[in-house]
């Protein structure tokens, strides 16, 4: 049984895993979706099989157990009770139940349409967890509109940003990942277009089109260019975005790694004439000294 | 003295009760429709009607003011003539609030899928609806007042004690909250802006919660949780402190619905500690009932009456705790604006006030027809599969709303998001849409069994419409008998209309704390010169947002966290809201956030994805608004809505309204000629162009992008 249940709870957590799992993740989204479908579909469907077996032994413990005596049983359970008490009195206390015997005397002698009343105590407990979440209440508006210690959301927000800042600048320092529009260069490696080729599905095509013929979005394979056809102007385009034309800024979705992918990938399906390209738009632009040059500096 | 005979009125009871189990079936076969709109949005059948963000109105105002409202009614008729021993004071009040409550409901039924909206959420019914309700509401309360005077107990029992604070809470929360100024028959904008507008919204929505789900079945619970067990109830003392203290309470823990937004700091921080301290008084009343069936637990194994409110009561007990954990900041953060939010009500709605209503009924229709429950073997079935209805719906969602809370706020260690677009994280959640939509089908299969169950008991039974009873008439000047009758308390029992106005000013302390500061201090929403009003298209293409309730899905607000302002950009300031009538900060997210959406796009892509979302966002579950395209704007409404704006304190120049369509024309115009650049074309007069409008404008006034041509 107990195999089970680890095992139970292993194919849980693997469940819940997709939303930390790591990018490059063996298994794709959609088969998560189904692995996670799947795992509550049987955990709810074995949770009612135990339900129901559940059920069924305890009719027939009660049955067995009851039987004939239930009346007697019940008498004798009250009996014992009461002198069980001072065992263990504390819990006793923080519960505050009166013995069934004593119900009687702690009846008022309120009677609504046959409703009656007992004046049982509040339970020490209950009144505990009054007193405490007051304590709380007060000692929270005092933390944070008193003494100033805690953050409210605006200092918050300063203090998240900037140990981010700290963690990226950190991270980014050891790896390879700092490129910009002044530091990137032209590549025809195949893994960079791969990538960048991925890059562009996701996140390109839904205007410039699958084959970057342009639908809402320009024309990405002729040689005519609205911000430059440089491959740091393209770096510098699909980072910062040009608002009045709609073409968002990206650096926040993409890596600097990412940008220069696609930026590449762009450049590398120049002259592919698609079918349905649109008409050129921008100016003329061409590669002064074309892939020989870049490829001599690789 | 003689005793008194006089009749009790059971037909008024059995009338709300046939009207509690309709609108049930139907406030819940809706809610199964929207529920599988969010996996498969060609369920919204294709036409507007029948579109997500008009009918998920229709299925929160019918589960709540239909079905738990007609049930409220029912109990409370029933239980109020015994407890006081009296026939209600007016038939015909009795009757006109009948019909008068079906007839709103059904004008909701008409005017919500038509898209009359105000757009405030449990409150979206436009002016002439609030009218009719308040006067409904008042014929109740004279009803229920009436009876209490000639009433043949001298005392008020806790039950009524909770009717009183119901009826006189929901009186002032829904006249506040409905303060609006017309602009047509059934369209208008409210009073409030921005901010003091969210405030009193939340500070509402939280309230009817509190006092049309919780405070009158709790008083329900206290007349039939021991009538049903035939046990005493546990404690007086319990009663007394737990009332006074969620009334108390309650009332000022609204704004935990607007944390991290641009709602003043003080008033987040009230929201949250009596959130906190809410704890105890609400499971004083779980406790106070599952307290009363010590000694009766054998019962609840043979009784499925009582076992309906064992986990009704559970239910309660847990979205009370889950709750205030959910109003701490730190959860908030996770959980707000996820599925997350969706499960934790849907615990208390199907388990509390569903589980209760069942109870009431199977417990109440074989008393008033005299008879024997039809087949206890179905109501049995309607238990499990209820319960297993629950779990199959609450148990996908926290998941859901987890899954999405945590994969919206990851990041790379680059220092981007991990998941940029939205649409990434909904497409993860589908599956669990599908399975609470399995778990609400099975939760309305129950439903519809006990339908089938209640008729057939009505058939073989024969309602008892006047039902004989006695009792003495109350003497002219009370008299103590016991010691206990001069405890403080039992006095004011004594006391009705005494009771009603403590309850009052108890309810009005945290209501005027809270929003009289935030409406009249203006250092509480700091103005931007840079934030200037709607331009007439925009105007009318934000109407056109709010009639299709695009709020129900996208929120306007955008939080101070990194994961946020990365995403949508920088946050929300409250001076962004001010020509803001209503607000639309939204409570889900099903879609992205839009208060930044200005700029970010072209109009061409909005274009496209109006006509079909997932031509430019692949797999989206956002149904098509293509009726935009056809739909002719209309303009006759203009200058009403520019009067009506500056009479709000908008700053629309004097004689603005007769120059408004000309401009209107011209931004169209604009919007047109840009569309047929990129060969879209389309009429300007049409209302896709205005929403576009809106769109383009929305967060743009405080707006700074780098640009690739200014950087």
């Amino acid at each position: 049984m107990k195999k089970i249940l680890t095992a139970f709870l292993l194919i849980t957590a693997l469940g819940t895993a997709p939303a930390m799992a790591a990018d490059d993740s063996l298994i794709p989204v959609d088969m998560m979706n189904y692995i996670g479908y799947g795992v509550i579909m049987l955990m709810l469907i074995l949770f009612v099989i135990t339900m129901l077996v559940l059920l069924r032994t305890f009719k027939i413990l009660t049955r067995l157990l009851m039987g004939a005596e239930a009346k007697n049983a019940a008498a004798e359970v009250e009996a014992e009770v009461i002198p069980a008490q001072p065992k263990n009195s504390l819990v006793n206390k923080l519960l505050s139940l009166r013995p069934m015997a004593e119900e009687e005397s702690l009846l008022t002698e309120h009677d609504f349409d046959g409703i009656k009343e007992l004046n049982n105590p509040t339970p020490a407990w209950f009144m505990g967890l009054f007193y405490i979440t007051i304590v709380f209440a007060v000692g929270y508006l005092l933390v944070y509109h008193v003494f100033g210690v805690g953050q409210l959301q605006y200092e918050e927000y300063q203090t998240e940003m900037s140990i981010a800042n700290k963690e990226k600048e950190a991270f980014l320092a050891k790896s390879a990942n700092r490129v910009d529009e002044n530091t990137v260069t032209l590549s025809s490696d195949g893994a960079v277009l791969q990538s960048g080729a991925a890059v562009f599905k996701t996140y390109c095509a839904a205007c410039h089109g699958e084959h970057g013929q342009g639908i809402v979005g320009p024309n990405l394979t002729d040689e005519y260019w609205l911000h430059g056809g440089k491959i740091n102007d393209l770096f510098k385009t699909i980072k910062y975005g040009v608002q009045a034309k709609g073409m968002p800024n990206w650096e926040k979705q993409l890596t600097p790694k990412q940008i220069a992918d696609v930026a590449n990938y762009i450049k590398s399906i120049y002259g592919t004439h698609p079918a349905g390209a649109k008409e050129p738009q921008g100016d003329e632009y061409k590669e002064a000294a074309t892939s020989t040059a870049n490829t001599a500096s690789l | 003295m003689q005793p008194e005979k006089f009749y009790y009125d059971n037909k008024i009871v059995r009338n709300f009760g046939i009207a509690t189990i309709v609108w049930g079936i139907i406030g819940m076969t809706v809610g199964l429709l929207v529920a599988m709109q969010l996996f498969k949005p060609g369920m919204n059948m294709g036409n507007q009607y029948t579109t997500f963000g008009r009918i998920r109105p229709l299925h929160t105002n019918a589960v709540i003011f239909a079905f738990v409202g007609n049930a409220i009614f029912m109990g409370v008729y029933y239980s109020l003539q015994r407890l006081l021993k009296a026939r209600m004071f007016s038939d015909a009040l009795s009757k006109i609030h009948f019909w008068g409550w079906q007839l709103i409901i059904v004008a909701a039924a008409i005017t919500l899928p038509l898209g009359f909206t105000t757009s405030h959420e449990y409150a979206e019914l436009e002016w002439p609806i609030d009218i009719a309700i308040t006067l409904i509401w008042v014929v109740f309360g004279i009803n229920m007042f009436g009876t209490i005077i000639k009433r043949r107990e001298r005392h008020l029992y806790v039950a009524i004690w909770f009717y009183i604070a119901t009826f006189v809470t929901i009186a002032v929360l829904h006249i506040v909250n409905s303060f609006e100024l017309p602009i047509s028959a059934l369209k208008s904008y409210y009073l409030y802006a921005g901010v003091q507008d969210a405030l009193v919204q939340w500070w509402y929505g939280h309230n009817a919660v509190a006092f049309f789900l919780t405070t009158p079945y709790l008083g329900m619970m206290y007349y039939f949780l021991p009538k049903m067990a035939n046990r005493p109830v546990y404690s007086y003392k319990l009663s007394i402190l737990h009332f006074w203290a969620l009334i108390f309470i309650y009332i000022w823990a609204g704004p935990h619905h607007l944390l991290y937004t641009t709602l003043p700091g003080w008033a987040q921080s009230l929201g949250i500690v009596f959130s906190i301290m809410l704890i105890a008084p609400s499971w004083g009343g779980m406790i106070n009932g599952l307290l009363t069936l010590r000694g009766a637990w054998d019962k609840v194994r043979d009784d499925v009456v009582l076992k309906f409110m064992v986990v009704g009561l559970t239910a309660y007990g847990m979205a009370t705790f889950e709750g205030p954990m959910l109003s701490l900041k730190q959860v908030n953060a996770i959980g707000h604006f996820t599925d997350w939010i969706v499960a934790h009500v849907h615990v208390g709605a199907l388990g509390w006030n569903g589980f209760l209503t069942f109870a009431i009924l199977y417990w109440l229709i074989p008393r008033i027809y005299r008879t024997q429950l039809y087949s206890k073997k179905l109501a049995s079935f309607h238990f499990w599969i209820g319960t297993l209805g629950i779990l199959f719906y609450a148990v996908p969602m926290y998941w859901a709303g987890f899954t999405q809370g945590l994969m919206l706020k990851e990041f790379t260690p680059e220092g981007i998001l991990k998941y940029p677009t939205f649409l990434e994280t909904t497409l993860r959640i589908i599956p669990m849409h599908v399975m609470r939509a399995v778990g609400g089908g099975l939760y309305l299969l129950g439903v519809i069994a006990m339908a089938y169950n209640l008729a057939k008991t009505m058939a073989i039974g024969k309602l008892v419409a006047q039902e004989p009873a006695e009792a003495m008439p109350l003497e002219k000047v009370f008299v103590a008998h016991n010691e206990g009758d001069n405890f403080w308390h039992r006095v004011l029992e004594r006391r009705p209309i005494q009771l009603m106005v403590l309850s009052l000013l108890v309810i009005l302390i945290g209501s005027i704390i809270e929003l009289i500061p935030t409406m009249t201090i203006s250092s509480n929403v700091p103005t931007i010169a840079s934030v200037k009003p709607y331009t007439p298209l925009e105007l009318q293409g934000r109407d056109i947002y709010i009639r299709e309730g695009c709020v129900n899905c996208h929120s306007q607000t955008v939080r101070p966290f990194r994961s946020e302002t990365e995403r949508y950009g920088e946050y929300s300031k409250a001076g962004e809201f001010v020509y803001d009538h209503p607000f639309l900060w939204g409570s889900k997210r099903t879609g992205p956030d839009l208060q930044r959406e200005g700029g970010k796009y072209s109009n061409a892509w909005h274009y496209n994805h109006m006509l079909d979302p997932r031509l430019m966002s692949p797999g989206s579950i956002m149904p098509n608004y293509d009726w935009l395209i056809n739909q002719k704007l209309d303009t006759t409404t203009t200058a009403a809505k520019i009067n009506a704006m500056r009479t709000l304190g908008v700053p629309y120049a004097n004689g603005y309204e007769k120059l408004a369509n000309t401009e209107l024309d011209k931004q169209a115009q604009g919007i047109a000629d840009n569309l047929a650049k990129d060969k879209i074309k389309v009429q300007c007069d049409r209302e896709i162009v205005a929403l576009i409008a809106y769109l383009q404008r929305l967060g743009t006034d405080i707006k700074v992008t780098k640009t690739a041509n200014n950087n």
